[in-house]
């Protein structure tokens, strides 16, 4: 049930995108059914995870599998409100196909739980995984606003009036965007921060700065931080450079991630 | 039977200087609608544009509306009937119903999508109703269901989005660059129509301030007051640069009047907002290089044109969803058109019906002397529902197969069934009751 509702999702995100990619080259109604293509994965998504928590007892935040599958859910829903809230639903076609592969790889892992202590169950733990992933799903919206912000900016400065002109939306509009994935990623970090270093202190009385997930959480906050001081009001510029950043923060955090996953310091049970 | 009839010239028979001579507004068409009126065309819709002058008539026979209208049109124009026949043309009943479908839904224009003709088609419509010269219900409702066919088309297809205009373009332009323009402020140089067409539309769209710079400061004075903006002169264009978030530039100057290191200047090394600079002179106003400069967007006629020639490239390929509708809608009409021709055949059948029921419950009821008037009652309505009953399907299907084949021989074998005289009573007075009665 659990790998059918996640299969299932993972094929609407996967048309969805198609369908943005034929809007993309023209075709009509194209983002009207992608849009509505992809609502539906999220909740057949939901639905996966809600029968997770169901079978195994346990919310899907342990063990890299369920919380890649949680991490892509809330990108989802992040990406839905901003397609709501503004004239951005060209965003999808570049964040679905990501998801579509971040689901992949949770179904191809194996939806199931990895026995962690059960200190992992508690709270604590599952509003630091969920407040951490809100961060990164706001980092995620905001670096995919800025490829296309980067994108039409090219083209309206270099006078290509083509298709990416036409079915980009405006710049203030995707500066916004990434705005936004930012002054809700950020504090959702904080927050995470700080309640995983209350958890440390709760349940191993320690916490070691040379953890894999102590290192990323504060890479990530760092170039969170960066991205907020380059939208200053009093910088010139800021929001091609605030999209310029989003990009470039969000490069730097995977490859964190990938560089730990595989350093000794990982060897602690890092995500 | 009256036919519609439609007689004129448009921008695919007729070069731009016969057109000119044919245009009819104002005051001048409303007495052009009494004169054709009065001349026995029956009824009348005048529309004309820069683009067409069409006459849409319904009279006895297409032969009389083609003459009326060669010689009223040829008598406007100053031009003799042979030289006008040689620019018109002429469209009859469903040829004509379904040509104005096009020509409402912008299919027929000179820029396919264009959101003018409706309007002028309502209004030539309205007008025409103004000085009372549709009497039936046959133009009125020609009228509407097209007005509705245009707003069906530009509600189902993409046929009217995207810029097709200069103006249109730098607005599609400036929405990419600021989003909302509502509260931004414009710099116009040069006081010519293209740039005020384009200052208004932007204005429009909620740009607040506007500044004009002209050669001559008595046109810029004059722009100002039109546009409700402030006229400047060459000395206050750097501080108006640096102030505005749009330029418009369209003087007839043989030189270049905005340098780079002007702009440069103007915009100083820290601006963040974007510049706008829609260049729409010939030749060109704003030195090339200005485009390089960081947040300075410079855009010239080509520019604009790359923008239009776009969107009538995505407007072409929705030409034949619209022409669907188009189809569709005609063939609704003129079926119910057609329907109209059947209309006193069945007002025939229905009335040798209801004198047969008559004659027939008076013989009955003579020979039925104890019943009550409440019986009497009963018994008339009885037989006057089952005489409706029994004329529903029939008069329905003569209906629906005269709709469809138009063939006058139905309503002939209807007469010679039932055994009815051949009527010649006016199918228009006719109409509204019968479909009222049909439900």
């Amino acid at each position: 049930m659990i790998g059918l509702f996640h299969t299932t999702a993972l094929l609407c995100y996967s048309v969805a995108a198609a369908f943005l990619g034929a809007a993309f080259a023209g075709r009509k109604n194209g983002v009207r059914a992608g849009l509505a293509i992809a609502t539906a994965g999220g909740l057949l998504h939901l639905c996966g995870l809600v029968a997770y928590a169901n079978v195994f007892g346990e919310a899907p935040l342990v063990g890299l599998a369920p919380s890649l599958s949680t991490l892509g859910f809330i990108i989802v829903v992040f990406l839905l409100l901003s397609a709501l809230l503004s004239d951005s639903r060209p965003l999808l076609l570049i964040v679905l196909p990501l998801v579509a592969l971040v689901v992949l790889a949770a179904v191809l892992l194996g939806l199931h739980p990895t026995g962690q202590p059960l200190a992992f169950r508690g709270p604590w733990f599952a509003l630091h995984v969920l407040f951490a992933f809100a961060g990164f799903a706001g980092l995620t919206v905001s670096a995919a606003a800025g490829v296309l912000y980067l994108l039409q900016f090219r083209e309206l400065k270099g006078k290509h009036l083509g298709r990416v002109f036409r079915f980009f939306p405006p710049l203030p509009t995707l500066d916004a965007v990434g705005k936004a994935g930012v002054f809700v990623g950020f504090p959702s970090l904080t927050i995470a921060l700080i309640l995983g270093w209350g958890w440390s202190m709760r349940f191993r009385h320690a916490l070691s700065m040379e953890e894999a997930q102590v290192i990323w959480g504060v890479v990530t906050w760092i170039v969170f931080a960066c991205m907020t001081a380059i939208r200053a009001p009093w910088l010139a510029a800021r929001e091609r450079r605030g999209a310029l950043f989003s990009v470039v923060g969000f490069i730097i955090v995977v490859l964190a991630y990938v560089v730990l996953r595989v350093s000794p310091a990982a060897r602690g049970g890092f995500l | 039977m009256s036919t519609i009839t439609i007689v004129g010239l448009s921008h695919r028979t007729a070069p731009l200087e016969i057109r000119e001579r044919f245009v009819i507004e104002g005051d001048a068409a409303r007495a052009a609608l009494r004169r054709l009126a009065a001349a026995g065309c029956g009824e009348a819709v005048l529309l004309s544009t820069c683009n067409r002058t069409e006459l849409y008539l319904r009279a006895d026979s297409h032969a009389n509306a083609r003459a009326l209208a060669v010689r009223f049109l040829s008598g406007h124009a100053g031009i003799n009937e042979t030289d006008t026949d040689s620019y018109i043309y002429q469209l009859f009943d469903e040829h004509a119903i379904e040509h104005l479908f096009r020509v409402v839904s912008s299919l027929d224009s000179m820029v396919v999508g264009e959101a003018q003709i409706q309007g002028q088609v309502r209004t030539a419509y309205e007008m025409a109703r103004g000085e009372g010269v549709l009497l039936g219900p046959v133009m009125p409702r020609l009228f509407e269901t097209a007005l509705r066919v245009g707003g069906r088309i530009r509600t189902e297809t993409r046929l009217g989005t995207g810029a097709a205009s200069i103006p249109s373009a730098a607005l599609e332009l400036a929405r990419k660059i600021f989003g909302s323009l509502k509260g931004r402020s414009a710099l116009v140089i040069g006081a010519g129509e293209m740039s005020e067409l384009t200052v208004r539309c932007l204005r429009d769209e909620g740009v607040r301030n506007v500044t004009v710079l002209n050669r001559t400061d008595a046109r810029a004075h004059e722009l100002a007051m039109l546009l409700d903006a402030r006229a400047i002169t060459f000395a206050e264009l750097p501080a108006a640069l640096a102030a505005v978030d749009i330029v418009v530039t369209a003087t007839s100057a043989p030189h270049i009047v905005l340098t780079r290191e002007i702009v440069r200047n103007a915009i100083g090394g820290s601006r963040d907002r974007p510049l706008l600079i829609l260049d729409i002179a010939l030749p060109r106003d704003v030195e090339a290089s200005a485009g390089e400069l960081d947040n300075v967007f410079l855009y010239d006629i080509d520019d604009l044109s790359q923008v239009i020639e776009g969107n009538l490239q995505k407007r072409h390929s929705e030409i034949d969803a619209a022409q669907a509708i188009v189809k569709a809608e005609a063939l609704g009409f003129q079926q119910w058109y057609r329907g109209r021709e059947i209309v006193p055949v069945i007002r025939e059948l229905r009335g040798w019906a209801e004198k047969l029921r008559a004659a027939e419950v008076e013989r009955a009821l003579k020979s039925m002397r104890n019943l009550s008037p409440a019986d009497r009652t009963a018994v008339e309505a009885l037989t006057k529902q089952l005489m409706a009953k029994v004329l529903h399907g029939p008069t329905t299907r003569l209906r629906d197969a005269y709709a469809s084949n138009g063939d006058a021989g139905i309503a002939e074998l209807a007469r010679n069934l039932f055994g009815l005289d051949a009527d010649t009573t006016n199918a228009d007075n006719e109409t509204m009751e019968v479909m009222q009665d049909e439900g």
